[in-house]
């Protein structure tokens, strides 16, 4: 395992915000979110829906605007406004795989032209045959076949799909991917398949992950350290089994007490947790981002920072014995 | 749970769809007993059925679907037979309601929530003016509505995700049916809004008494709510028991696959088991198993014939070759014979004696 | 001795091919043959298809046909050396003459020539400027707003009285014509394009384009305009009928074509003023005719072919 010291950061994101012009107004979506990736890892984001967290990955690949703050890739600032060559260097580098087989593919082009869309954007397209093998070799690559270049999506499954999605964003060689809930909407047999792609791929092609994801058990077997958010607000992050272990956060037990669980007899032993907002109380102060633990941070005031850290001691105290 | 008769009883349905030409077998002769009180889930994937089975039942078939073969019986009726509109309204909405998965959908955004559930006041239960105005306001707050009063007049937009599939539910209650369906009732919705969903289901099924049927992909959900479980796969059942033989003692090898499949039970570091392939197009004849094309145990006569019922037990029962007497003995994978130790240790992170639903500190 | 064999044979391993599972084609599905396939199931669509299909390829072989008689000529009876004039329908002609002695029949045919010409030319000219103004204005959001300001004021002023302004500064020819309603007719598509597309812009496959860097142009013809075939289809269908009703009505008031060149608006201008008296009605009623015909055909088939193309349709 690297220490902290010498992981080099392919991304940064210091309080970024994204508001949204609505009816009678603005609304914030996400609120001052801060957050590094390290180069290798997988990253995830978990939240309910309108958490904010398709927000944060939208803006990264720049599709929304972020309001204010910064999001550096290796060092450079790529919000706002960047130079074409900038902004040529992160199309290759950062790329994004979608929620729905179903509506992220063209349905009246043809794999070919799918896969390789990317790929006409960078000039490297120019000679048919090499486009071809490339093609025949992102294919490959997510355990599909290359006869299937000459066939549309409605002819595959979903599935199959999301790995045409994948292979389209693999064959411009990026760095970092942002997966948006990769397999929300896939069945639950072909879920497996595509995390088995997934984390293979990261083995074989050196890449970072930012797993946005709803399901934390699922996100469990994939993720070095997740981050919780809720409402536009980062309340968790740690490193993944450390997160599951202590959850400090009162939302983050809840969302993990709400999980069904594919066990009888432990789901219906559990007791759901609820949460509500109600349980903060910050009229004398309101709550920052706090370092409970080396790697482990939580959203709260002093007060509530106080009764995490001597849950964490009690806690340990316990292991040790 | 109380056993006797059977309050629906499919007998080998055979359900078709013409499909820009082509005939499509979406149900390949699947059976079924449903008993009074249980709470008996669903599990398949898309293309297994699942949705279409059900259907079936209240006559919510696509207007090129039919039912080919086979029987419902229901009340002392096969009501497979029905071919009109008039005698479907008879069971559908009256004795057995459905539940959907998309609230947005199942709702009409032109009218009130309250004028919505007193519509089906009115129809099933013979009220009117001020009297249906009141039963539509009580169902309002018996799913959990606060101020129903007031609600009552607000219209579908302004009712979040979770509380629209509450009033969804109170319609579905207005005619006090026998049977519930709930077809993917909380895919839509969030997993702490689900949970809630879930259990305003149990406790409406223990006050009014009804049967209730979960179709759902989500073997947490399956775990949470069903007395029975029954898996479905390319149109027909592969297995069928108690939710405790299911999960753990399961025959099928698609229910293992399935079950060792999830990501709940994957270890860092090491892939998934996963299935390859994809689920057989259901235009074609199916000869066989359906399963044997993504079956690395598959035996030669699983392409050959399709397997009959086996039993496991009385509650028990799966349709595989495996399970013959001939068959060679198969271990089941690694995985689910794990799989009860696995989720007391991962859940709990540390410590497994203690309840795995405990956790630090207070809770507020 | 076999059945045992046999049946050990059955209960043993199957050979297991992993790739077996992968190849299922999942359906044959076809665009372009669900379209047709929808299409041809309306009969009163493939009927006029057939109809209009007879009208337009007889407009074009008529004058290559013998014994056809020149539309703008003056016939004079050689007996006695006076004009043909309103001879009813007969043998020598078969529409019979107008007031100046010239054959209807061929007449009809020349006329039903020119107005398709401009109808169809029209058309193809609307379709593109319809196409890329809606989609510039659909897609491209800085635009939009100056966009909306220009369509809403060109919107407001009356077709009518910029048709008439334009015949009446450039003299009445088949060119100002075209030009006439092709700066007017092309609003209606422009609309609807911008709408359809403003829906499936933000759709996941489009923002995948994007982040791959797809630039504008492509994304509009390969992402977009595929699924706008339904609603510029039925547009242009429509927009030829409704530029051969706009010649009518130039003609009627006499900002028309010359009378020299015969059109549809001609001759039913033409008829229009012999109206009153019934021996000479056929003059009005077979320009009528043809022109009703054409107009319902593009009418009926633009909604077929519209529907036909709507994937929801394709059952």
């Amino acid at each position: 395992m690297n220490t902290a010291a010498d992981r080099e950061k392919l991304l940064e994101i210091r309080n970024l915000s994204v508001d949204f012009k609505v009816k009678g107004g603005v609304f914030t979506a996400v609120k001052g979110v801060s957050f590094d990736i390290y180069k290798g890892e997988t990253f995830g984001l978990v939240g309910e829906s309108g958490s904010g967290k398709t927000t944060i990955g939208r803006a990264i690949m720049r599709i929304n605007d972020a309001s204010s703050g910064q999001i550096f890739f290796k060092g450079r600032q790529i919000n706002g406004r960047i130079t074409r060559e900038l902004d040529r260097v992160i199309m290759q580098s950062i790329q994004m795989i979608f929620q729905d087989p179903m509506a992220s593919l063209n349905e009246r082009a043809k794999v070919d032209y799918i896969v390789s869309e990317g790929l006409y954007n960078i000039g490297k397209a120019k000679n048919e045959e090499e486009r071809r093998a490339s093609v025949q070799k992102a294919l490959l690559e997510v355990g599909l076949l290359p006869e299937f270049a000459s066939r549309f999506p409605h002819e595959f499954s979903g599935g199959q799909r999301q790995r045409i999605g994948i292979a389209r964003s693999l064959i411009m060689g990026p760095e970092l991917v942002v997966a948006d809930e990769p397999i929300s909407a896939l069945d639950v047999s072909i879920r497996a398949q595509v995390l088995n792609l997934l984390a293979e791929l990261q083995r074989s092609m050196g890449l970072t992950y930012l797993f946005i994801a709803h399901d934390l058990s699922v996100v469990r077997f994939i993720t070095d350290r997740i981050a919780v958010i809720n409402k536009g607000e980062i309340v968790e992050l740690a490193e993944t089994e450390e997160l599951f272990a202590r959850p400090l956060h009162p939302y983050t037990r809840a969302l993990l007490s709400a999980i069904p669980v594919p066990d009888p007899i432990m789901q219906r032993s559990k007791k759901l947790i609820r949460y509500d907002r109600g349980c903060h109380d910050y009229s004398v102060q309101g709550p920052t981002w706090r370092e409970a633990k080396p790697g482990h941070f939580v959203l709260a005031n002093d007060e509530e920072l106080g009764r995490y850290r001597a849950a964490l001691q009690a806690d340990a105290a316990l292991s040790e014995s | 749970m109380n056993r006797g008769n059977p309050i629906l009883s499919a007998g080998n349905l055979v359900v078709k769809f013409d499909l820009r030409g082509r005939i499509l077998t979406a149900i390949r002769g699947a059976s079924l007993d449903l008993y009074e009180g249980e709470t008996l889930a669903i599990v398949g994937e898309s293309g297994s059925g699942k949705s279409v089975f059900t259907k079936s039942f209240i006559g919510m078939l696509d207007t090129n679907g039919w039912i080919d073969s086979g029987s419902i019986i229901f009340e002392g009726e096969d009501i497979a037979k029905y071919h009109t509109e008039e005698q479907w309204l008879r069971v559908r909405g009256k004795k057995i309601s459905m539940v959907f998965q998309d609230p947005m959908t199942a709702l009409s955004p032109l009218r009130s929530v309250g004028k919505q559930i007193e519509e089906t006041v009115v129809l099933h239960q013979g009220l009117s003016g001020k009297h249906a105005e009141y039963a539509a306001i009580e169902l309002l707050e018996r799913v959990g509505i606060s101020d129903p009063a007031a609600r009552y007049r607000q219209y579908p937009h302004e009712f979040s995700g979770g509380m629209r599939q509450r009033v969804v539910i109170a319609i579905a209650m207005a005619c006090k049916p026998r049977i519930l369906i709930c077809d993917e009732p909380t895919t839509a919705l969030d997993v702490t809004i689900q949970a809630q969903i879930l259990s305003l289901i149990k406790a409406l099924q223990r006050d009014f008494n009804f049967t209730t049927i979960y179709i759902t992909h989500d073997l947490g959900v399956v775990a949470d709510v069903a007395d029975r479980v029954t898996v479905m796969y390319a149109g027909t059942i592969v297995e069928r028991g108690t939710a405790e033989e299911v999960f753990y003692d399961p025959r099928h090898p698609y229910t293992w696959a399935l079950l060792s499949s999830l990501p709940q039970l994957g270890v860092k570091g090491r892939p998934l088991y996963s299935i390859s392939g994809t689920p057989p197009n259901l235009f074609n004849d199916i000869v066989g198993d359906a399963f044997a094309p993504r079956n690395p145990r598959a035996l030669t006569i699983d392409f050959v014939e399709r397997p009959p019922e086996f039993k496991v037990s009385e509650t028990h029962f799966a349709s595989t070759w495996l399970l013959d007497p001939r068959a060679p003995r198969v271990e089941p994978p690694a995985a689910i014979r794990s799989l009860r130790e696995k989720y007391a240790s991962s859940l709990a992170g540390h410590g497994t004696s203690r309840d795995a639903g405990k956790s630090k500190g207070s809770e507020s | 001795m076999t059945a045992v064999k046999d049946e050990a044979a059955l209960f043993a391993f199957a050979e297991f091919d992993p790739s077996a599972g992968e190849r299922v084609g999942y359906s044959n599905y076809s665009y372009w043959r669900s379209t047709f396939r929808v299409f041809l199931k309306n009969k009163t669509a493939v009927f006029l298809l057939i109809v209009l299909g007879s009208i337009l390829t007889f407009t074009f072989i008529q004058p290559l046909l013998p014994g056809q008689m020149n539309p703008t000529k003056i016939y004079t009876d050689p007996s006695t050396g006076m004009q043909f004039r309103n001879v009813s329908p007969g043998a020598r002609f078969w529409f019979g003459t107008n007031s100046i002695g010239q054959d209807l029949w061929s007449r009809i045919w020349s006329g039903t020539r020119t107005s398709l010409a401009i109808g169809i030319l029209v058309g193809l000219v609307e379709m593109f400027i319809g196409i890329t103004y809606g989609a510039l204005w659909g897609y491209v959001r800085s635009l939009d707003r100056a966009l909306t300001e220009v369509f809403n004021v060109l919107d407001n002023v009356p077709t009518t009285i910029i048709l008439m302004l334009l015949a009446y500064i450039m003299r009445p020819s088949f060119k100002t014509m075209v030009i006439a309603m092709c700066l007017t007719g092309w609003l209606g598509l422009a609309r609807f394009v911008r709408n359809q597309i403003v829906i499936i812009r933000d759709r996941e496959y489009n923002l995948a384009s994007r982040c791959l860097g797809t630039p504008t142009r492509r994304i509009i013809l390969k992402n977009l305009l595929p699924y706008l075939v339904s609603v510029i289809m039925l547009q242009t269908a429509l927009a030829i009928p409704s530029t051969i009703g706009w010649e009518v009505f130039l003609t009627y008031i006499g900002l028309g074509l010359p009378v020299n060149i015969p059109s549809l608006g001609n001759l039913v201008n033409e008829g229009r003023l012999i109206m009153m008296s019934p021996e000479l009605r056929y003059q009005l009623i077979f320009p009528t005719v043809v022109l009703s015909i054409i107009t319902i055909s593009f009418y009926v088939l633009g909604n077929a072919f519209s529907d036909a193309s709507d994937p929801r349709n394709h059952v």
